[in-house]
Order: C-alpha cells, then sequence, then structure tokens
C-alpha cells in the first residue's frame, strides 16, 4: 500500500497538475474515466454477456450446453458457412483491388490531386455502406436496372440470361466490395507511406530490379499490414447487416441476417438458440479483430 | 589516372540550376569530399553520378565509360545513405549480402564476403541482428558494409554522419577513411561539416548555390582560399572593409589602421575598397613575438573553448577575434585592456568577392 | 518511371469506374419516374412524402443527441486520460476495440435482452427506447470519435498547454474550455460529422429497436416503390459527400486525420 501510494506521488512529481485533496490520488484519478467504464459496462459489456451467458441457458434459465449443441444443425452451419464465405471473398478481392488502387494513388508517380481525390473517393465510398449502397446497386445492376436495361438494349445481352443475379451471393459480394475497396486503400494507404524512397533506392544502387524490390523489400515489410486490414475487411463484411438486407430482403441466409430474424421473432426458434447464434458470432469476431491487433503491432516495428 | 570525371554537369529543376558547370576529375582511389550549406548542389550532384538523377547537360565518364544514361541498378557504384537505409526486414548479414545475392553469386561466396565485410567493420557477433537492434553508428558502418560488399568502383556517401552524435562521428570518419585507404577505392563524400570534410579528404570541392568555388586539398582550401565564400564557410575568418593605400607596397587600412599584406594589389588603385581576411590563429600577442605588422586594440571578449582561448580585440571600429592556445599558466589579458597583437604579411588575405 | 504512370492510371481509372458506376445508374435511374422524360418527379415525391420529413428529423435530432452526448464522454475521458491517467490508455483503447468485436445486430440483440424486460424496461416506452437508440449509436461511432479527439490531443501537446494555463493562474475549467477544446475544435467537429454520417443511414439498430429514423424509413419505401428509393440513395450520398467534403475541409493541414467508417 505505502509504495503504491509512494509511486502515486512519484507519479505526480513529474509535473502532472495536482489537485488538492484528502483522499489518496491514486483512487480520486481513476473516478475521472467512470463514466466512460459505466457506458461500457452498460452499453457493450452487459449487452454482450448477456448474450453469452443466455446462450448457456435453457427456456427455463437452466444451465446447458444444448445450445451450442444446436449451433452445429446444418442449416445453422450453412449460415455460418454462407457468412464466412462471403466476408473471405470480398476480404480477399477487396484487399487485393484495394492495394492495387492505393498503391496506383500512393506511389504511382501521379500528380499530388489524384491521391487527395482518391482518399476523399474512398472515404465516402467507405460510409455509403447499407441501405442506399442496396438501392444504387439495385438501380444499377438490378432486373430492371440501368446498367442492365442498356446491355439489353444495345448489345442484346440480358446479364441474367446469363447467369447474374444481384440478389445472389455474387451479386451481394459484388455490392459489399463498394465499401471493402475503399476501407482496404484507407487503411493500407499510410502503410505505403510508411515504405522509405531510401530503401527503393538503395536497393537499386545494389543492383537489384523493381521486381527484386517488391519481392525481397517491399511485400515482406507490407505483409503484415497487408493481412492485417484483409482480416479486418473479413470481420467488417461478416458483421454487415443492413446492405445485405436491404438488397435480398432476408432471402440469403447469412448469419446477420438469421440473428436479425431471431430478434423480430419471424423465426419459432428457441430464442436461446439466437442468442448462441450471436455468441458464435462474437467468437468469429473476437478472433478477427486478436490476429488483426497482433499483425499491427508486427507492422508497426518497421513502419515507424 | 582518370577513374572518374564529371564534364560539364548542369542540372535543371523547373526553371532553376541545382547544379550549374561543374567539372572534376576523380583519381583512382582517391577521397573527395563535396562540402557547402543545405541546397548548395553537393547531394544532387552525387544523385547522378549514382544514377538517381540524370543530368540536363553534361556527363559522367566512369573508367572511360560513359555512364550518363545507364540506369542506377547497372553502375556497379555503391551508396551510402544520410539515413542508412536498411532493409528492416533482414538481418545485418542478409542486408550485407543482398546485393550479392541480386548478382546471384554462389551461396559460400556470399558468405565468405559478408564474414570478411564484418571483420572490416568489427561487427563481427552482429551478423544474425536487425537493424532496428543496433545503435544509430552501427547500423551506418552495416550500410558501408552492405555498399562495399558488391565490389562498387565507386564509392558514395551522402552525409553519412549528420544523424549521428558528435563523438561518434569523429570515430566513425576516421574509420571509414582508413577502411577507403585500405581497400583503395575511389570515394565522394558529401558533408556541410567544413571539419569532416578537411580531417579525411585527399581534395575537397567547396560548392555554393549550385557552383563549384573552388577545389584543392585541404591545406589549400584553409590556407589560400580563393573567394569570400570559402574563406568563411571554411574555418572561422575575421573579415572586414579596408581601402587600398599603396598597391605598389601593399598597404591597405582598416579604419584607420595601416595593414601590410603578401597578397599581389597590381590592378588596384589608391582608395579601392577591398575585402580583407585573417584567420583567428594568425594573430597573437605583440608581447610575445612582432611580426610585420602591429596593431593597437583593445580587449572586447574572452571566450574559453577548452583547447583554444577566443580573444575579441577591436581594431578601430571593426571586431576581430584571436585564437590562442589555452595556457593555464599564461594571465591573460582582462576585458577592456588595451594591448597590441601582431600578424605576418601572408597573414593578411585579401579576398575576391 | 512512365510506365509505372500509365499503370496507375488504368488503376485509378477502374477504381472511378467502379465507383461512379452505382452512382450514375442510381442518379439516371431517380430521373426516370416520368415516362420518357427526365424529370425530379421521384425526388419531388420523397420531399413531399410526411414521413420522409418525419423520419429525417427524427434521425437528426437523435444524430445531435449521440454528437453533443458521445463528445461529452469521449472529450472528458482523452483529456482525463492524457493527462492524468495514461494508466489507464490500455483499457480505454481495448473498449474502443470493442464496437468492432460486437457487430450492431449483436449489440443490439443484446440490449433488448438487458433492456426489454424488468428492471430496465426500456424498450417498452418510446422516449427509454431512443435513449437505448442513441447509446447504441454512441456505441458504434465511439471508436472513431475517441481516434479523432485523441489524435487532437496528442497533436496539441496537451499537458504542456495545461501547464501553461495553471502557471498563468487558470483553474481546471478555464483551461478545459478556453483552452484546450478551442484547439481539437478541427477534432471535434470531424467526429461530429462522421458521426453524423453514421447516424443518418444507420438501419440496424433503428429498425430492429423498432424506432421511426431514417434507414428504416428507406427500406419501407424500397419495398413499395421503384424510383423514390434511388433518388434516396442519391440524396443520402450527397449528404454523405456533404459530410465528408466538411470534414476534409476541417481537416486541411491537421495531422492523422485520415477518417475511416463502418459498415452497416
Amino acid at each position: 500500500m505505502l509504495t503504491y501510494m509512494a509511486e502515486a506521488t512519484q507519479a505526480d512529481s513529474q509535473g502532472k497538475p495536482l489537485i488538492r485533496s484528502f483522499l489518496p490520488t491514486n483512487l480520486l484519478v481513476w473516478l475521472g474515466v467512470l463514466p466512460f467504464f459505466l457506458f461500457a459496462i452498460l452499453f457493450i459489456l452487459m449487452p454482450s454477456s448477456s448474450l453469452v451467458v443466455g446462450s448457456f441457458q435453457d427456456t427455463q434459465g437452466h444451465f446447458t450446453f444444448k445450445n451450442i449443441v444446436d449451433l452445429f444443425t446444418p442449416s445453422i452451419l450453412n449460415s455460418y458457412l454462407l457468412s464466412i464465405q462471403i466476408s473471405l471473398v470480398t476480404a480477399v478481392v477487396g484487399a487485393l483491388f484495394g492495394f492495387m488502387l492505393a498503391y496506383a494513388a500512393v506511389l504511382g508517380g501521379l500528380p499530388r490531386w489524384v491521391r487527395t481525390a482518391v482518399m476523399t473517393l474512398c472515404g465516402v465510398a467507405a460510409n455509403f455502406a447499407g441501405v442506399p449502397l442496396a438501392f444504387a446497386f439495385v438501380a444499377t445492376l438490378g432486373r430492371t436496372g440501368i446498367f442492365t436495361a442498356s446491355l439489353r438494349d444495345a448489345f442484346h445481352f440480358d446479364i441474367y440470361q446469363h447467369g447474374f443475379n444481384l440478389y445472389s451471393f455474387g451479386g451481394l459480394a459484388l455490392t459489399y466490395l463498394y465499401f471493402q475497396f475503399p476501407l482496404m486503400v484507407l487503411i493500407i494507404a499510410p502503410s505505403l507511406d510508411g515504405l522509405r524512397n531510401e530503401w527503393r533506392e538503395a536497393c537499386e544502387n545494389l543492383g537489384a530490379s523493381t521486381w527484386q524490390y517488391w519481392r525481397y523489400i517491399a511485400l515482406p515489410i507490407l505483409l503484415p499490414s497487408l493481412l492485417g486490414t484483409m482480416i479486418l475487411l473479413f470481420g467488417n463484411a461478416f458483421g454487415a447487416y443492413a446492405t445485405a438486407y436491404a438488397l435480398t430482403g432476408g432471402f440469403l441466409d447469412l448469419i446477420t441476417i438469421e440473428v436479425g430474424n431471431q430478434i423480430s421473432g419471424n423465426v419459432l426458434y428457441n430464442p436461446n438458440l439466437g442468442l448462441a447464434l450471436a455468441l458464435g458470432m462474437i467468437v468469429v469476431m473476437s478472433v478477427s479483430i486478436g490476429l488483426y491487433s497482433w499483425l499491427q503491432r508486427r507492422t508497426a516495428r518497421w513502419l515507424r | 589516372m582518370t577513374h572518374l570525371s564529371l564534364s560539364n554537369i548542369s542540372k535543371k529543376f523547373v526553371e532553376t540550376f541545382a547544379v550549374k558547370d561543374f567539372n572534376l576529375s576523380v583519381e583512382k582511389g582517391e577521397f573527395v569530399s563535396f562540402l557547402g550549406p543545405s541546397g548548395c548542389g553537393k547531394t544532387t550532384t552525387l544523385r547522378m553520378i549514382a544514377g538517381f538523377e540524370t543530368p540536363t547537360i553534361g556527363q559522367v565518364i566512369l573508367d572511360n565509360v560513359d555512364i550518363t544514361d545507364k540506369a542506377p541498378n547497372q553502375r556497379n557504384i555503391g551508396m551510402v545513405f544520410q539515413s542508412y537505409a536498411l532493409f528492416p526486414n533482414m538481418t545485418v548479414a542478409q542486408n550485407i549480402g543482398f546485393g550479392l545475392r541480386i548478382h546471384r553469386e554462389a551461396e559460400t561466396a556470399i558468405k565468405q564476403r559478408v564474414e570478411e565485410m564484418l571483420k572490416l567493420i568489427h561487427l563481427e557477433q552482429r551478423g544474425n541482428n536487425y537493424p532496428h537492434q543496433l545503435s544509430g553508428g552501427q547500423q551506418q558502418r552495416v550500410a558501408l558494409a552492405r555498399a562495399l560488399a558488391n565490389h562498387p568502383q565507386v564509392l558514395l556517401l551522402d552525409e553519412p554522419l549528420s544523424a549521428l552524435d558528435a563523438k561518434i562521428r569523429v570515430s566513425l570518419r576516421a574509420e571509414i577513411r582508413s577502411i577507403q585507404r585500405k581497400l583503395g577505392i575511389t570515394a565522394i563524400y558529401v558533408t556541410h561539416d567544413q571539419e569532416e570534410a578537411l580531417s579525411i579528404s585527399d581534395r575537397i570541392v567547396v560548392m555554393s548555390q549550385g557552383q563549384m568555388e573552388q577545389v584543392g586539398t585541404p591545406f589549400e582550401i584553409y590556407n589560400f582560399p580563393q573567394t569570400a565564400f570559402v574563406a568563411s564557410f571554411v574555418g572561422t575568418l575575421n573579415t572586414t572593409d579596408a581601402e587600398v593605400i599603396d598597391p605598389a607596397k601593399k598597404l591597405i587600412r582598416i579604419d584607420g589602421v595601416q595593414l601590410e599584406t603578401a597578397e599581389e594589389l597590381d590592378g588596384r588603385q589608391k582608395g579601392d575598397k577591398v575585402t580583407v581576411a585573417i584567420r583567428p590563429e594568425r594573430l597573437s600577442f605583440a608581447v610575445e613575438q612582432k611580426k610585420a605588422n602591429v596593431i593597437d586594440c583593445r580587449i572586447e571578449n574572452i571566450t574559453f573553448l577548452g583547447s583554444v582561448v577566443r580573444i575579441q580585440v577591436s581594431i578601430g571600429d571593426a571586431k576581430f577575434n584571436m585564437d590562442t592556445f589555452n595556457n593555464p599558466f599564461l594571465e591573460l589579458p582582462k576585458i577592456g585592456d588595451k594591448t597590441q597583437v601582431t600578424c605576418s604579411r601572408e597573414a593578411v588575405l585579401i579576398l575576391k568577392n | 518511371m512512365r510506365k509505372i504512370n500509365l499503370w496507375a492510371w488504368l488503376w485509378i481509372f477502374l477504381g472511378g469506374l467502379y465507383f461512379f458506376g452505382p452512382l450514375y445508374g442510381a442518379l439516371d435511374f431517380s430521373l426516370r419516374e416520368k415516362r420518357g422524360v427526365l424529370s425530379f418527379l421521384a425526388y419531388q415525391n420523397v420531399l413531399k412524402d410526411p414521413s420522409f420529413r418525419n423520419s429525417f428529423t427524427y434521425s437528426t435530432l437523435i444524430g445531435l443527441a449521440t454528437i453533443i452526448v458521445g463528445l461529452l464522454l469521449i472529450v472528458s475521458t482523452a483529456y482525463w486520460v492524457h493527462l492524468r491517467l495514461p494508466q489507464a490508455r490500455p483499457i480505454v483503447d481495448f473498449i474502443t476495440l470493442l464496437p468492432f468485436v460486437v457487430p450492431a445486430i449483436v449489440l443490439v440483440d443484446g440490449f433488448i435482452q438487458i433492456y426489454s424486460g424488468p428492471p430496465f424496461a426500456l424498450t417498452n416506452t418510446p422516449q427509454g427506447a431512443n435513449v437505448l437508440l442513441m447509446f447504441g449509436y454512441i456505441v458504434t461511432a465511439m471508436p472513431y470519435m475517441y481516434r479523432s479527439v485523441d489524435a487532437g490531443l496528442r497533436a496539441i501537446d496537451v499537458r504542456t498547454l495545461t501547464e501553461a494555463g495553471q502557471s498563468l493562474g487558470a483553474g481546471w475549467i478555464t483551461i478545459l474550455f478556453r483552452v484546450i477544446l478551442p484547439n481539437i475544435r478541427t477534432a471535434l467537429l470531424s467526429g461530429a460529422f462522421l458521426t453524423f454520417a453514421i447516424v443518418i443511414g444507420e438501419y440496424t439498430f433503428a429498425s430492429l429497436l423498432a424506432r421511426p429514423a431514417f434507414g428504416p424509413y428507406m427500406v419501407l419505401l424500397g419495398q413499395d416503390r421503384a424510383y423514390e428509393p434511388a433518388a434516396l440513395s442519391i440524396m443520402s450520398f450527397a449528404l454523405t459527400w456533404a459530410a465528408m467534403m466538411i470534414i476534409q475541409f476541417l481537416g486541411r493541414g491537421a495531422p492523422g486525420q485520415g477518417q475511416v467508417a463502418v459498415a452497416h
């Protein structure tokens, strides 16, 4: 106790402004962040834990693993699988193309305004998710959409006859990419900035070609950042609800749609099973964020 | 035998010339420094030798081959960067061996060369460390080894020591020079630190605003500066305006004090205004020994700099610094004292503006 | 380097195509309500619709509440952590990561679990549900608000400014309101506009808490009408664009103002 207080007073003598009080300084200081902690507890931790706790209960409130076991029924597993698939696809494609775009904007030797424009547009696009985005895609690529119609009228080519369907996995993935690309660009751009010019010059000076520079220096350095952002993209798509709902009306059986159905009481499931669904989502997201954080820390070391 | 020559090099960026009419011939094994303040064009010139910039006019010729338009990765010229530029994802050994790996040398040959280099820079135990685990000085040595491992024909160094502490700078520059001598490799060294340039170069090119001011050995540059810029940039210097009294007898006057100079004053007439410069160490107290010029003055300030004591005296209205070696047993005059200082004829320099 | 330039332009072009394509599609579609003629009929219909006005107003008000309460909470916390409690930083940073772990759909599920029954019974009254909605939005916007404010505080060296203020005789409140807040005005406004953009388009919380917000209104319209949703899409985009432009404008010259946002 004495050492703790000694440390606390030592900290204060390092120039932190002092409040004259009779209470031990360390306790009083923690009061300052109390509202924030309270907020976190009430509106993040308690709701989440009630989900977790509820998943392990049956309708009478007794402890059970049944809900968890029931998660492994084919239809529910299918939902998870579908969600994971679309998240994986849009994460990888989004990361690849987003990286290309970011590279072009940051390192492509283009005029300064191009980069600013790209960043701004990406900022807008990343925010344009959800209902309005779904509507825009319907208006463009829906059955009576502008693009669909003009292709049909001008080239007699009906994309819907040829297997394209906006209201399917592919269509939703395409729509998701609209905010996945920009997210990738926005997050990876600073890392590209961190690739110092001198590394490239030193590389050239030692006889390497551009490709060799990328292979031995740039890509290895960027890899943690790339992977981390890809994982972030995965999590982003996995948790998306509004876009999917607005576009497919709940037709595609994603796990977020399933959870939504549970809440709206649309399905006659065991309500605790519904909570287990949410728990499953939390687990997937936690793993993603954990991996992302770990990779971020590795990146920071090299790109400072 | 000329190893590297730069002829009529000029570099234009948009509207201004960063470098103009640069001409230099460097012998094999010579250590040449480009010395000048920021923005004088020294780094730009270096980068043109490396190939990162292309001259607007002029040629770079290495060992009788015109390399002006050659890509930087085709020139076999080693470069050490100011910020070391070590690849952070590779160990020290991998960094040093990188150039050899690119040139597809055999693994055993690479390993041997890397060990050789580590020995040269006295970091034998650090081969498996990563750059961020080394100090600044160590990183710079690795950068040097990396550049040398490739058997370059010329070594370029772009202000390699400016990011380091003063003490490290002094020891590292000596090390760089000794390695260069040992290997007999031609080296071009860019710096803004005149002490650095003076201490390790065979020749110095003093630059200002894209132009060459003077080329010469450190001795020549310091003792016989040809322009006012060189005189004031290299070493400390007292300068003031003066008037010619008698061109034939080489007499000039500073504020009522008459001085005799050894410089040629032909072509000047009585009454011409000139700039006079005297190195602080060329002035001494007349009480010790009288030389050609004896001047009455007043002690204005005394600054103790360690091995040197800098005494500021006023000669008429002009203030001159006089440097004397520190002697603990000699009593220094006090501020306000009137005394006499002396200097030789040769010490009185007339500068071309 | 010319080789890279061409290839870079190609990617920019492709990106632009993909970005502007759906927007152009929505715009074109939205102008075609009147057969055979380009008109703003769809827009007029939307603007005349009382539900539009009501839901937009509702979302705006909730947005404002979110901004005010949220900023109050976050600025005070960030300032405190910066100045007096750096030890809390890891915990606070962790909390700002939590909204990513618990996506909106899951969080609203949790809200309903806890706050619908006794003892809280918030979802039973409109006011209660509004409060819940606001806090849901604060959780969603919190990571970005916090990052923005934190970056702003870091950029102005809070400790030195506070000490300078104290050495000149100023008290806590004075320092906070007359020294700190004015200097992080940009960060505050950026955070505010980003929050606004998030709230206006939000659907998940609003729909599942049964609140008459703009998001659910859009979906409802989407089920009945064809052209109006496209018009809404364009209007929503224009709003988001405007908010982003304002943030960009505010963030000129301020370091670290790269803003990112959520998927819905």
